[in-house]
């Protein structure tokens, strides 16, 4: 049979059907290796044709056309194998492939230049030459040009490409790819590229074997894409029933943040689009599906609580820490929400910051609750000064009492005087200077006791602790006259500032003194001293303590004196000291009690000193 | 018994109340000497004599109520009107009872203050007198005999002349002549004077026999 006639023609089929199989993929996905192998297979499928043509040529023309057209499926071969390999694969020099294209496109333009081609200046005869099973071929005998080794030389510009390009897949680590692709092209381009010019000089009788050399590589190039395509459905089918597990996760953990009321939010920095979840949105009272941004959401906090959530922003984006704030935000309703958020900034490269994301929950009960239990605090402190002077009213009314007693006198004295027939005017003037200043005085024990028994918020100023002690002092001296208590004090003068609210420091500061008064009531006479001292620690705190000589705490549980309800006295409630701590702990320091030294007990309290001072 | 203006003497610690009842007392016409503190008085007057005290109660130091026990202790029997800004029933009761003119708790109109004021000055003078009445009849009694003396605790015992007689050993006739030198010297016209007599001076007369 006419077997070569049935290989040449199943190669080219081969290499056609190829063709069109990868051109309709390159259609639908438009990967660029799809079409380079198109145009390879289209131009192995053409020179096999032309092999065929050549073998049957009947005359020296017919071979010399045959052969000078053979040059350009081969010419278009070699480039798209190289756009093949530079564009699929992502290797090989550029200007090695621009060596290679310049030396093809060369050699091309030589072929067509010259007659009857590149390889023969002169084609005498065509002889047939017999081969195995009864066919024969033509083959050409004549002269070849010089030129001759122009074309297979060239080829070897694109062996050294893809032998480079291997190198470099190989490194990459995608060593089957550098096997298949480029060693192959090395592997037949070489035998290719090595028996055509000895068949065209005659030094071989066989038939061209370009095509099968070529259709070899097209092979392992297709089937290098064909494991692509589906390596890619493969990868296709993951992708899809990963979403599902996505899917199927987004949901539990919308549920479980809608039941916390938690919402998810994530705000890109630079196209300041944000993010947030449905039920992240619900407590924004925004909709479902509007696109928002950050000054959206800026314009529903309510406007005095802004300030603070830009701050924190900023500060997170600055590296300095988590994003945390609160605010208010007003629903649609018009209801008023506490929101907080908790978020951290992610970083480039760079160190910018690029986006923002974290957790908003709605904190409305907390808050209340914070506000409720703040303002019961508040009270119970109102309420224990109250009742600590209801156990000073003796001496506070005393108080009172002298100067009314005096301004009676004086007044009832100038009446007396002016029933004279010439009054002593000079002595009317002291009588009303002394009634002036006795009401003066009456003036200011009422106006600290207004203000002990104020009630509304603490109010936080600088103030002096020395002089705050002075003012206690003051008011209780004739409480500690009459339980024949004497004070000393120890106070270190230029205190660092403090910032505190006077009314609670004194109210504090009353509680353990009249608690000393008690201590002492069984002790001697003589020895019932009072010693108040304040000092600085350092800068940063002042601290102060009263110490008495009474009877002292019991040693085992010096603590429990700070108990709510816990109490010695037969009348008493047992909430001074513990109030007491809650007050000096709000202002951010520390109250606590010892024995000794020597006979008696001793509170200390320390409060933060500076501008700002004090916890919340 | 001599004339001395008294002395009102205004005890508070609170310099205020010290100058305006001092004042007020000084226009009315008294002899006012204000003090801070009361171991003051203790320590300037040895004996006190013709005064009032007008004492405040809490004080630093020694107060009131124990000034009026000191007082009491070392036998000066001052009349004192408490003045005080805390007025108790329990401290007033205590100041009553060991004997007081008055409780007055401040702020004390003037008229009120006065009035006690002159009240404890009338028995100041009532309290004198009868001091010096004693001191009278102590000494009309040391100008009897011993002898005159027995007769004259006897009589006042309420004992008959023959009894006294009996029990002194004497007749009735000599007791009768004692008895009538006794009433000479002590010029007393009646039994019942001698009696009352006695008993100002505190003499009981002899007890009765069994």
């Amino acid at each position: 049979m006419q077997w070569i006639t049935i290989i040449w023609s199943v190669v080219a089929g081969v290499c056609l059907a190829l063709a069109m199989v990868h051109v309709l993929i390159w259609l639908r996905r438009r990967t660029a290796g799809h079409l380079f192998l198109s145009i390879s297979s289209l131009s192995a499928a053409a020179i096999a044709g032309f092999e065929l043509a050549g073998m049957r040529a009947q005359s020296p023309e017919q071979y010399g056309q045959v052969v000078q057209w053979a040059m350009l499926p081969i010419f278009v071969l070699t480039v798209s194998l190289v756009f093949f390999i530079r564009v699929h694969l992502k290797a090989g020099r550029d200007w090695l492939m621009w060596v290679v294209v310049f030396l093809r496109t060369l050699v091309i333009s030589l072929n067509f230049a010259l007659t009857p081609n590149l390889h023969f200046t002169e084609i005498t005869a065509i002889r047939q030459v017999p081969l195995f099973g009864g066919e024969s071929i033509s083959v050409a005998e004549g002269e070849t040009r010089s030129l001759s080794p122009l074309g297979p030389l060239s080829q070897f510009a694109l062996l050294a490409f893809a032998a480079d390009a291997m190198v470099q897949v190989w490194r990459r680590g995608d060593r089957r790819r550098a096997v298949t692709i480029c060693g192959s092209t090395i592997l037949f381009i070489s035998l290719a590229t090595v028996h055509s010019p000895l068949v065209l000089w005659g030094v071989i009788d066989s038939p061209f074997l370009i095509s099968i050399c070529y259709l070899a590589v097209v092979i392992a190039m297709a089937h290098e894409l064909s494991a692509d395509v589906a390596g890619a459905a493969a990868l296709g089918r993951r992708l899809e029933a990963s979403q599902e597990q996505l899917r199927e996760s987004e949901q539990r953990m919308d549920l479980a943040a809608t039941a916390v009321g938690l919402g998810m939010w994530r705000w890109d920095i630079g196209t300041d689009r944000l993010w947030i979840s449905d039920s992240g949105r619900r407590l924004f009272g925004l909709s479902e599906d509007a696109p928002i941004d950050l000054d959206r959401v800026l314009s529903l906090i309510q406007p005095q609580d802004r300030q603070g959530v830009l701050h924190a922003i900023a500060r997170s984006m600055n590296g300095d820490g988590d994003y945390e704030s609160e605010f208010r935000v007003v629903l649609p309703d018009g209801s008023v929400q506490w929101i907080r958020s908790h978020g951290r900034a992610e970083f480039d490269g760079q160190g910018k910051a690029c986006c923002l994301l974290g957790v908003a929950i709605d904190v409305t009960s907390h808050k209340q609750a914070e506000l409720e239990a703040h303002q019961r605090r508040e009270e119970l402190a109102h309420l224990s000064r109250v009742m600590m002077l209801g156990e000073l009213s003796g001496s506070i009314a005393h108080e009172l009492n002298q100067p009314l007693a005096a301004i009676l006198s004086n007044a009832e004295a100038a009446q007396k005087l002016l029933t004279r027939d010439s009054p002593d005017l000079k002595e009317l003037c002291a009588i009303l200077d002394e009634i002036v200043e006795d009401d003066t005085r009456a003036g200011e024990v009422i106006r600290r006791l207004r203000i002990l028994l104020k009630r509304g918020e603490p109010a936080r100023q600088k103030a002096s602790l020395n002089d705050v002690i002075r003012d206690v002092l003051r008011l209780v001296h004739r409480d500690l006259d009459n339980r024949g208590v004497r004070v000393e004090t120890e106070l270190q003068e230029m205190l660092p500032v403090v910032q505190v609210d006077p009314i609670q420091v004194q109210q504090v500061l009353i509680n353990l003194i009249l608690n000393a008064c008690e201590a002492m009531s069984e002790t001697a006479a003589g020895e019932r001293v009072l010693t108040i001292r304040t000092w600085a620690n350092g800068s940063q705190c002042v601290s102060f303590s009263v110490r008495d000589r009474g009877c002292g705490l019991p040693d085992a549980n010096v603590h429990r004196v700070f108990e709510s309800f816990y109490t010695t006295k037969p009348h008493g409630m047992g909430l001074g000291l513990p109030v007491c701590r809650t007050i000096i702990a709000a202002h951010g320091g520390k109250l606590w009690a010892e024995n000794g030294p020597g006979r008696g007990a001793c509170f200390h309290v320390e409060v933060p000193a500076g501008a700002t001072g004090g916890a919340n | 018994m001599s004339d001395v203006e008294p002395v009102i003497f205004v005890i508070d610690d609170d310099p205020s109340i010290r100058r305006s009842v001092a004042r007020l007392l000084r226009l009315e016409g008294f002899n006012v000497t204000p003090l801070d503190s009361a171991q003051e008085l203790l320590d300037s007057c040895g004996s006190i004599e013709h005064a009032c005290i007008i004492l405040d109660i809490a004080m630093p130091g020694l107060s009131g109520l124990e000034l009026q026990e000191a007082l009491a202790s070392r036998g000066i029997s001052v009349p004192i009107i408490f003045l005080t800004g805390r007025g108790d029933l329990h401290t007033g009761v205590h100041a009553m009872k060991r004997g007081a003119v008055d409780f007055l708790t401040k702020p004390v109109r003037g008229a009120k203050l006065l009035a006690a004021v002159r009240d404890a000055l009338a028995r100041d003078r009532a309290a004198a007198l009868g001091r010096a009445e004693v001191a009278r009849v102590r000494r009309q009694l040391a100008l009897l005999t011993p002898r005159e003396y027995e007769v004259f605790e006897h009589v006042v015992a309420g004992k008959l002349n023959k009894q006294t007689a009996a029990e002194l050993g004497t007749a009735e006739g000599t007791i009768k002549v004692h008895r009538a030198r006794v009433m000479e010297k002590l010029q007393v016209e009646s039994v019942a004077d001698l009696v009352r007599l006695a008993e100002r001076v505190g003499v009981k007369g002899s007890p009765a026999s069994p």
